[in-house]
C-alpha cells in the first residue's frame, strides 16, 4: 500500500471509494472544490494496481486569523484493507500539511455517535477529544460527536525543521491525550 | 459605442436598474422595470430592453420566452454589444458554448474593449480548449487592465498551455518582481511553485532547481519543494544530493513507495541482493512501516532468501490477524516459484497450528493465539481460490467458518469463491449472509448489491442499496444524483445479460451524462483558481478533463452501450405486443369466470402500483423544488431529456448511437484492442470499407494474434470478396494493398482453418492464460449458439453444455435451466428458489 498526497486525477477514484464505504456522499464538484482549494491536504492510500483503497478529504475552515483550523470532510478505508493502520497514517500526513501550509492550530471532524470503530480510532490512536454533541447532524437524524485534535505538537516540529519521525509523532500524541 | 436607439434619461435610468436587478438576482423587480420601459409605445421594441427581459426570464426558468425576447431584441438592434452579449449568455446557460463564443465575438465587434465580455469569452475559450483564442483574449485583457493580478496570471497561463514556457516564465517573473509585494503568504507560495512547474515542463531542470533553491524560504508547501527537488536531482544525475532528499522524505512518510524506488535509483542499485539489503536498513529504521517489508518481498529473487522473508512476513500477519494479508501480497503470485513457496509455508503453518498451536515443528517455537489458525485457513482459502482450485478453496473457507462462525470476512470470501467458480447465485447468497451480520457497514452492503447484480437480481440490488440512500427517493435516483457509477455500470451489464436492452442503455447513458457533467464542473474553476492561485492543481484539472473519458467507468459503460446498439441493429425489437382483448366468445363459462377474476386482480394491482408511483412522483417533485431553491445560482441549467428505456431500445439509428459512445474511446482508449474491434463491428454494419480497414489495422498493430481480431479479419475478407468489384477502383486498390500483409494471399476459408489449427498449438502459457477466462469464453459461445448465429442447433447446444459442465462443475451457466431470475421483474416475489446457504 502506498500513501501519497492526492492529485486531481485521484479525485474521481476517491469519490468511488467514498460511495462504496460511507453513507455521506458528494458530487464530483465538491471533490474538485477540495482538491483545487487546498491541494496539499487530501491524501490517498493505493494498492499496487493504483486503485484507491483509502483516502482523507480535508479542507481549511477560514473563520478568522486566530481560529485557523483544518477540517476532515471525509475519511474512509475499504473494509478489505482494514487493520493496516492506513487511516491513522493518512490523517497524520494531512494534519502535518495543515500546519505547514496553512498554520492550522487544530483539526476538527464529525463522527456518527454509533460509529464505535471510528470513535476508537480518533480518541485512542489519533488524540482527538470530543468537543460537543451536535444533535441530528446527519441526514438520517443521527447525532454527531464534534471532535478536535490539537496540532501544536506538529507546529513545534515544523518550526525546528526536523521532520517528525514516527516515534516523535506518537510521543506528541500521548502528550495530547494526557492533556485532555 | 452608443446603442442605435438611445433611451431618454428616465428610461435609461430604468434600464440601469434592470441590469442591477439581474446582477443581484432580483428577477421579478427586473421584469417590472422592463415592463415600465416597454409599455411606452415609443420604446416597445427597444432592443436592449427586450434582450434583458429575455435574460431575466431565463433565470426564472422560462426558457422559451427567454429565447423569443432575446432574439427579438437582437433583431431590433443588431449593432448593440449588449444584445449580442445577452444572446451569448443565454446560449452559455444552455451549454451551447460554440454558439456563445460567436455571440461574444459579435458583441466585441461593436465594443472592442468591454472587459466583461472579454472575460466571459476567455472562460468559454479555455473551457472549449481554444488555446490560441484564449491567448489572444488574455492578451487584450492584460493590455486593458495591467494592474490586475488575474490579468498577469491568465496571460502567463495562456502561453504555458500552448507550450511557450519561456514567455510564460518571463511574464511570471515580471509579475513577481513588479506586482507581488509581501507578505509571503500561501498564494505567493503557490505562485512560485507554479512558476517552477513551468520551468520544469520546459525541460530546464537546472534552472528549475536554482529557482527552487532561491525561493525555498518563501514556499510553504515543503513537501512539494522536496519532492520536486528530488526529481530534478535525479534528472540531472546528481545522485548524492537526490539521496539526501529522499532520505529526508522517508522520514516524513515511510509508507510512500515512490520514495523507496527513487532512493534505489539515486543509490544506483540494480542487483536484487543489494536491493534486499537496502530494504533491511529501512525495516530497522521504520519498524512500524509496512512498505519496506512488503517491497523487499517483491525484490527478493533467490528462493532461500524469499522463503526466509516471506515466512517472517506471513507469520507476522497471521499472528496479528491482518485480514488484507492475501490481497497485500497477491501480486507476488505472478512469480510461480514465489506462489509455490507461499503455498508450502501456509500448509505447514496449518498442519503445525492444528497439532501443536505453533507455526513450525521445532519445540522452541512460540505458541500462537487460537486466531492464528483461523487466519491461516482464511489465507489458504484465498490462495486456492486464486489458483482456481475451487474444491480446496471451499474446504479451507469452511474450516475457517467452523472455527469462527461470526467473522464477516469469511462469508465474503466464500461468496467470492463461488463467483470465480461461475455460480453467481450462491456467491451473492453468501455475501448476503455477511451483509446481515453487519448492516451498518456500507462496504459489505455495496459488495452484496454488486453480487446481486452479477446474479441478475437488479431489483434486489436496488433494495439493498436503498438501506444507505436518502429516504423518500427511489434508491436508483439517489445513486444517480450522487454519480454512483459502479452501480450504474454493473446494472447496465446486468440488464444486458437479462436482455433488457432499454434498461441497459438507460444506465449506460446515465454514466455518460455523469462524464458530461464532470466536464461542465470545470467551468467555475477557470476563474476560481486564478483567485486562489492554486494553479498547479488547476493545470492538473484541465489535463484530467482532457482525458476524462479514458476512465475505466466510461470504457465499461461505452462497451455495454455499443454492444447493445449493435445487437439492436442486428435484431431490432418487434413492435410492442398488442394487448388485445382475448376472444371471450368461445370460452366456457367457468374459464370466462377465471379470466374475469384474473383481470380484476391485475387491475387492482395496477391501481395500487400507479397510486404508489404517483406518491413517488410527488415526493420527487418536492425534492426537485427543494433542490432548485438551494441551487439558485443556476436555475437556468438546461433540462436534459428523460431517459426512457423503451424509447432508447427503439432508437432509429442504433449504429449512430453506438458511434457516439465509441468516439471518445478512439483517442482515449486507443491502446485497447477492444476499442478497434468495436469500431470494426460498427463500420462493418455501416459498410464503410476504409474505416473497417483502419480499425482492423489498429487492432493488428496492438495484438496480431488476438482471437476476436482474426474472426473480424475473416469476415472483412469475405465482405471484400463480395463487394470489392463494386467499389471505386482507387479504394479497391488501397484495400487490397493494405490488407495484403495481414491476409497474405489466403482465402477466408484458409485463414479460418489456419487460425483454428494454430490456436490448438498455442504455447502452454497462453493456454493457461486463456483458461482463466475460459468459462467466460464458453458462456459467450453458448450465447452465440442460442442467438441462432449458426442457425438452429438444439443438439449441439445441449452437448456443448454437457461438455462445459464437466469442465466447470460449479458454473451455473452450463446447468440445465432453473427458473429464470428474470422472473423478478413481473412477480411479487422475485426470489429464485433459495438454496439454504447453511445446508450447502
Amino acid at each position: 500500500m502506498n500513501i501519497r498526497c492526492a492529485r486531481p486525477s485521484d479525485l474521481m477514484n476517491m469519490q468511488h471509494c467514498n460511495l462504496l464505504c460511507l453513507p455521506e456522499n458528494y458530487q464530483m464538484k465538491y471533490y474538485f472544490y477540495h482538491g483545487l482549494s487546498w491541494p496539499q491536504l487530501s491524501y490517498v492510500a493505493e494498492d499496487e494496481k493504483g486503485h484507491i483503497v483509502g483516502y482523507v478529504l480535508a479542507k481549511m475552515e477560514e473563520d478568522g486569523e486566530d481560529n485557523r483550523h483544518g477540517h476532515i470532510t471525509s475519511l474512509a478505508v475499504k473494509r478489505s484493507h482494514r487493520r493496516l493502520g492506513l487511516a491513522q497514517k493518512l490523517m497524520n500526513q494531512a494534519s502535518l500539511a495543515m500546519v505547514e501550509c496553512f498554520q492550522a492550530k487544530y483539526v476538527s471532524l464529525h463522527v456518527r455517535k454509533s460509529n464505535r470503530a471510528a470513535l476508537n480510532l480518533y480518541t485512542n490512536s489519533l488524540g482527538f477529544k470530543i468537543l460537543e454533541i451536535e444533535p441530528k447532524y446527519y441526514a438520517d437524524g443521527e447525532d454527531a460527536y464534534s471532535m478536535m485534535r490539537d496540532l501544536s505538537a506538529f507546529a513545534a516540529e515544523t518550526k525546528t525543521d526536523t521532520q517528525p519521525s514516527e516515534n516523535m509523532e506518537i510521543k506528541s500524541e500521548s502528550a495530547i491525550i494526557s492533556q485532555c | 459605442m452608443p446603442p442605435s436607439n438611445p433611451l431618454p434619461p428616465k428610461e435609461n435610468a430604468l434600464f440601469k436598474r434592470i441590469l442591477r436587478c439581474y446582477e443581484h438576482k432580483q428577477y421579478k423587480n427586473g421584469l417590472k422595470f422592463a415592463k415600465q420601459i416597454l409599455s411606452n409605445p415609443k420604446y416597445a421594441e427597444h432592443g436592449e430592453t427586450l434582450a434583458m427581459k429575455g435574460l431575466t426570464l431565463n433565470c426564472l426558468g422560462r426558457k422559451e420566452e427567454a429565447y423569443e425576447y432575446v432574439r427579438r431584441g437582437l433583431r431590433n438592434d443588431l449593432k448593440s454589444p449588449v444584445c449580442w452579449h445577452v444572446y451569448g449568455l443565454l446560449q452559455r446557460s444552455d451549454k451551447k458554448y460554440d454558439e456563445a463564443i460567436k455571440c461574444y465575438r459579435n458583441a466585441l465587434k461593436w465594443e472592442k474593449e468591454n472587459i466583461q465580455i472579454l472575460r466571459d469569452l476567455s472562460l468559454l475559450q479555455i473551457q472549449m480548449r481554444d488555446l490560441e483564442g484564449y491567448k489572444d483574449t488574455r492578451y487584450q485583457l492584460f493590455m486593458l487592465r495591467p494592474t490586475q493580478r488575474a490579468s498577469w496570471i491568465g496571460f502567463a497561463m495562456s502561453y504555458h498551455l500552448l507550450g511557450d514556457y519561456e514567455m510564460a516564465n518571463s511574464i511570471l517573473d515580471a509579475f513577481r518582481t513588479h506586482q507581488m509585494k509581501g507578505p509571503y503568504d500561501y498564494e505567493h507560495s503557490e505562485l512560485l511553485l507554479y512558476q517552477n512547474m513551468v520551468l520544469a515542463e520546459s525541460g530546464q531542470y537546472d534552472r528549475a532547481l536554482q529557482h527552487l533553491h532561491k525561493f525555498q524560504s518563501q514556499i510553504l508547501d515543503k513537501l512539494s519543494v522536496k519532492e520536486t527537488s528530488g526529481e530534478y536531482y535525479l534528472k540531472l544525475k546528481r545522485f548524492k544530493e537526490a539521496e539526501v532528499v529522499y532520505e529526508d522524505l522517508l522520514k516524513r512518510n515511510p509508507e510512500n513507495v515512490m520514495y523507496y524506488e527513487k532512493l534505489i535509483e539515486a543509490k544506483q542499485l540494480s542487483d536484487p541482493d543489494e536491493k534486499v539489503a537496502f530494504y533491511d536498513v529501512y525495516k530497522k529504521e521504520y519498524p512500524k512501516a509496512i512498505a519496506p517489508r512488503r517491497l523487499q518481498l517483491t525484490e527478493a529473487q533467490s528462493q532461500p532468501v524469499f522463503e526466509r522473508l516471506v515466512d517472517e512476513y506471513l507469520r507476522h500477519g497471521l499472528h496479528k490477524g491482518i485480514p488484507p494479508l492475501f490481497v497485500d501480497i497477491r501480486s507476488l503470485y505472478e512469480d510461480q516459484s514465489k506462489s509455490d513457496t507461499i503455498e508450502k509455508l501456509v500448509l505447514q503453518y496449518i498442519e503445525n497450528l492444528t497439532k501443536t498451536g505453533t507455526f513450525g515443528p521445532e519445540p522452541s517455537e512460540v505458541k500462537q493465539p487460537a486466531s492464528a489458525l483461523l487466519w491461516a485457513y482464511y489465507y489458504a482459502a484465498q490462495h486456492f481460490d486464486y489458483k482456481k482450485d475451487t474444491d480446496r478453496a471451499l474446504h479451507y473457507i469452511d474450516a475457517a467458518i467452523e472455527h469462527t462462525p461470526t467473522l464477516i470476512e469469511l462469508f465474503i470470501v466464500k461468496g467470492r469463491i463461488y463467483k470465480h467458480a461461475g455460480d453467481p447465485v450462491s456467491a451473492y447468497q453468501w455475501v448476503e449472509e455477511a451483509q446481515a451480520m453487519d448492516t451498518a457497514d456500507r462496504y459489505v452492503n455495496s459488495k452484496c448489491a454488486r453480487y446481486m447484480l452479477r446474479a441478475g437480481h437488479v431489483k434486489r440490488a436496488e433494495d439493498m442499496c436503498a438501506k444507505f440512500t436518502r429516504e423518500g427517493v427511489p434508491a436508483t435516483e439517489n445513486l444517480n444524483e450522487m454519480q454512483c457509477m459502479w452501480f450504474q455500470t454493473e446494472a447496465a451489464a446486468a440488464y444486458q445479460r437479462l436482455q433488457q436492452w432499454g434498461e441497459a442503455l438507460k444506465k449506460a447513458h446515465e454514466v455518460d451524462r455523469h462524464f458530461s457533467e464532470i466536464m461542465e464542473d470545470q467551468f467555475d474553476f477557470h476563474s476560481y483558481c486564478m483567485r486562489k492561485m492554486t494553479l498547479r492543481s488547476y493545470v492538473g484539472l484541465l489535463r484530467l478533463e482532457d482525458v476524462l473519458r479514458s476512465h475505466p467507468f466510461y470504457f465499461r459503460c461505452a462497451r455495454a452501450a455499443i454492444s447493445v446498439y449493435l445487437r439492436l441493429h442486428t435484431h431490432p425489437l418487434q413492435d410492442a405486443p398488442q394487448t388485445a382483448e382475448p376472444d371471450t366468445e368461445n370460452l366456457a363459462p367457468s374459464e370466462l369466470k377465471k379470466l374475469r377474476n384474473k383481470q380484476r386482480k391485475a387491475k387492482r394491482k395496477a391501481e395500487q402500483e400507479s397510486a404508489l408511483a404517483a406518491q413517488v412522483q410527488v415526493k420527487r417533485e418536492q425534492h426537485h423544488k427543494a433542490r432548485q431553491q438551494q441551487e439558485q445560482g443556476d436555475p437556468e441549467a438546461p433540462q436534459l431529456d428523460e431517459l426512457v428505456p423503451d424509447k432508447l431500445a427503439r432508437a432509429e439509428d442504433p449504429l449512430e448511437q453506438a458511434l457516439k459512445f465509441l468516439q471518445p474511446l478512439r483517442t482515449l482508449a486507443a491502446d485497447r484492442i477492444d476499442t478497434h474491434l468495436m469500431a470494426f463491428e460498427i463500420y462493418y454494419r455501416k459498410e464503410k470499407p476504409l474505416l473497417m480497414l483502419q480499425s482492423i489495422k489498429r487492432a493488428w498493430r496492438l495484438d496480431s494474434g488476438h482471437h476476436h481480431l482474426h474472426e473480424c479479419l475473416v469476415r472483412f475478407q469475405r465482405w471484400l470478396d463480395e463487394s470489392l468489384a463494386s467499389l471505386h477502383p482507387d479504394v479497391a486498390t488501397v484495400l487490397t494493398t493494405e490488407t495484403q500483409p495481414m491476409v497474405a494471399g489466403r482465402s477466408c476459408v484458409q485463414m479460418a482453418e489456419q487460425w483454428v489449427s494454430g490456436a490448438a498449438r498455442t504455447s502452454q502459457a497462453a493456454a493457461l492464460r486463456l483458461l482463466q477466462f475460459y468459462s467466460l469464453g464458453c458462456v459467450e459461445v453458448l450465447d452465440s449458439l442460442r442467438d441462432g448465429d449458426f442457425g438452429p442447433c438444439e443438439t449441439e447446444i445441449s452437448s456443448y453444455m454437457e461438455a462445459c459442465s464437466a469442465k466447470f462443475p460449479y458454473a451455473l451457466a452450463f446447468k440445465p435451466p432453473a427458473p429464470a431470475p428474470a422472473a423478478e421483474e413481473d412477480g411479487a416475489d422475485d426470489a429464485p428458489p433459495a438454496k439454504d446457504p447453511v445446508a450447502n
